[in-house]
């Protein structure tokens, strides 16, 4: 049950910046290319924390498909679903604590943390609409953004003593992860789910009103009640759709995405030059073009 | 700590679901998960069953304060009420997650929480390590040291948090009789959630402690508990009982994972964090080990004179 997530067909995207971003601090700090064992086990700690919250969510989204194939609660039941994701949760603990660095493990569990509020968060909702977008980045960043900010972050302080380098590290890793969720919620309007992987229009089934739903929101007002029902009543995801798709919600989410990676190339360019630094920087587009 | 807000939680709880009928123990493995209500360990005999409790109150003099409601401590957040009010639109439901939150709000006066007790015994009984200097000893409160409270309360949270997790459905498998599938659905969500909750705190809590050995005895704990649980499963599921014959070594080495280990491993973690050597943190295991392990073999033998006393009455 714990193989079946890792078998190389997810993106592995999280890894990849981790170990990217070890090398570019490795090199800023002292030319090296080599990437430390220890940041090797926070790229894999990373990704199992990641994989262990996919399987819980979906037992909580009820999902059955992911990746292409069918999720771990439809095949093997709830029960065991549950049981396999606290196995890799700890699995992944046993391998932070065998890094043997305090810091770094209060950094990962962190994340831990922050994974589980970001869900409290998206169970409750807020009624005001100011608050509403304050409340979906708060969501954006404790359920996607933390862990690669925060991995990145682990990386950088095993490969550099210097604190403004941990800095730039978890602001990339912060702003790319945000960027990332927000062009994951415009695809879920935009594309089809063979291409996703994963069931189209799913936030609006679960009654999550996301980016290009808030947007649009602003241009059709009676968004509103919808929102606030979670859109439970039948045909409300429907006319969502139809509302979002006919303003320019989608448009304004991209660009907003687009923001925040160009803040965090910003950020990134802070180091010294490298292939690595520059394939970071080329990451931060590949993000926005990305199709599933 | 503010009672105040767990008396309130306590008490809406206690508003909207009925108590336990007195007497004996909740129907075995019904709905698939859910604590039993512990009584003490003799139960049915009432002089032990009071007995039990004197103890249970002279320790927890000992440690210096009621270790009743210590995994609810984190919980005194937003994400508190939060889990409240949806474990209140569970009542009338036949979730187990029901069950478990009854389980916990009742049975907290019969000490539940034994582990952390232990493990906070242990500590004091252990003292401070000859190796140990004198600053690192005024950090002891009532003999026992503030971090060694800490890993009492991870120990607890981590148990609530698998009561909490056990009680999930397999959606695929429900009946008709079982209820709404969204009342399923939705049980297993907040059930899922508040597990995660806890076990979360238990991880930040343990990052803490600022101890590596400590985390990884802790998380190698919480695999074990896993595997455990996995086995117990199988053990319970309708194909197994007749034809599964596993013997008692066997038997004893799945017990150990799903009951055993935390206790032992917290034990050992608590001597770890007073610096004591590998000997006493050996010693400490076993105690935890043994002690935990004839705490469930008890419960088994009762539990089968029990189900013996109701074919035969």
């Amino acid at each position: 049950m714990c193989d079946y997530y890792f078998d190389g067909k997810g993106k592995a995207f999280r890894p990849m910046i981790v170990v990217l971003m070890a090398r570019a601090c490795n090199i800023h700090h002292n030319n090296s290319r080599e990437v430390q064992a220890s940041q090797r086990s926070v790229a894999i700690i990373a990704e199992m924390i990641h994989t262990a919250s996919l399987v819980h969510d979906d037992v909580i989204d009820d999902a059955n498909s992911r990746r292409g194939k069918m999720t771990v609660n439809q095949i093997w039941g709830e029960r065991k679903a549950v049981l396999a994701g606290d196995f890799i949760l700890s699995a992944a603990s046993v391998a932070l604590a065998r890094i043997g660095n305090t810091t770094i493990i209060s950094v990962l569990s962190q994340v831990i943390e922050d994974l589980v509020r970001g869900e409290f968060l998206q169970l409750g909702s807020k009624e005001n609409e100011n608050e509403r977008f304050a409340h979906y980045l708060e969501k954006t960043f404790k359920k996607t953004a933390s862990l690669i900010a925060n991995s990145c972050k682990a990386v950088s302080i095993l490969g550099c003593p210097d604190p403004e380098v941990h800095e730039i590290a978890y602001q990339y890793g912060k702003n790319v992860g945000i960027a990332f969720q927000l062009i994951d919620d415009v695809l879920d309007f935009t594309s089809c789910a063979d291409q996703l992987g994963k069931p189209a229009a799913a936030d609006l089934k679960l009654g999550l009103a996301t980016g290009p739903v808030l947007f649009a929101c602003q241009q059709f007002p009676e968004m509103n009640a919808m929102i606030m029902r979670r859109f439970s009543l039948p045909g409300d995801v429907e006319r969502a759709q139809q509302y979002v798709l006919q303003s320019d919600g989608v448009q304004q989410t991209t660009y907003l995405a687009q923001r925040y990676c160009h803040e965090a190339m910003k950020e990134i360019s802070k180091l010294r030059p490298s292939p690595e630094r520059d394939a970071l920087i080329q990451l931060t587009e590949t993000v926005l073009t990305r199709d599933k | 700590m503010c009672p105040l807000v767990l008396l309130r939680w306590g008490g809406c709880c206690s508003r909207l679901l009925p108590p336990p009928p007195p007497g004996l123990w909740s129907a075995r493995g019904g709905g698939g998960g859910g604590v039993r209500w512990r009584r003490g360990l003799f139960s049915g005999f009432p002089s032990a069953a009071s007995h039990w409790s004197k103890v249970v109150s002279e320790a927890e003099k000992i440690v210096g304060y009621p270790t009743s409601f210590m995994s609810l401590r984190c919980l005194l957040s937003d994400e508190l009420s939060n889990i409240a009010m949806q474990v209140r639109k569970l009542v009338g439901t036949k979730h187990p997650l029901l069950n478990t939150a009854r389980g916990l709000v009742y049975d907290s006066r019969n000490n539940l929480q034994m582990r952390g007790l232990v493990v906070l015994l242990i500590s004091k009984a252990a003292g401070p390590s000859n190796g140990a200097d004198l600053s690192f000893q005024h950090d002891m409160v009532s003999g026992i040291y503030s971090s060694q409270r800490s890993l009492a309360e991870i120990t607890e949270l981590i148990h609530t948090a698998f009561l909490v997790h056990r009680g999930i459905v397999n959606i695929g498998e429900l009946k008709s009789c079982d209820g709404l599938l969204k009342d399923m659905q939705f049980g297993n969500k907040i059930a899922v959630l508040s597990g995660d909750f806890l076990l979360a705190n238990a991880c930040t809590s343990l990052a803490q402690l600022q101890n590596t050995k400590v985390v990884e005895l802790i998380s190698s704990a919480i695999g074990d508990l896993v595997q455990g649980i996995y086995y117990d499963n199988s053990n319970l599921s309708e194909e197994n009982c007749l034809t599964h014959d596993i013997g008692i070594s066997t038997w004893k080495e799945q017990i150990f994972l799903s009951h055993s280990a935390l206790l032992a491993k917290s034990c050992q973690a608590a001597m770890e964090l007073a610096k004591h050597d590998a000997e006493i943190q050996d010693m400490a295991f076993q105690y935890g080990k043994n002690m935990s392990m004839s705490h469930k073999v008890c419960f088994s033998l009762l539990d089968t004179l029990n189900e013996f006393i109701c074919i035969y009455p």
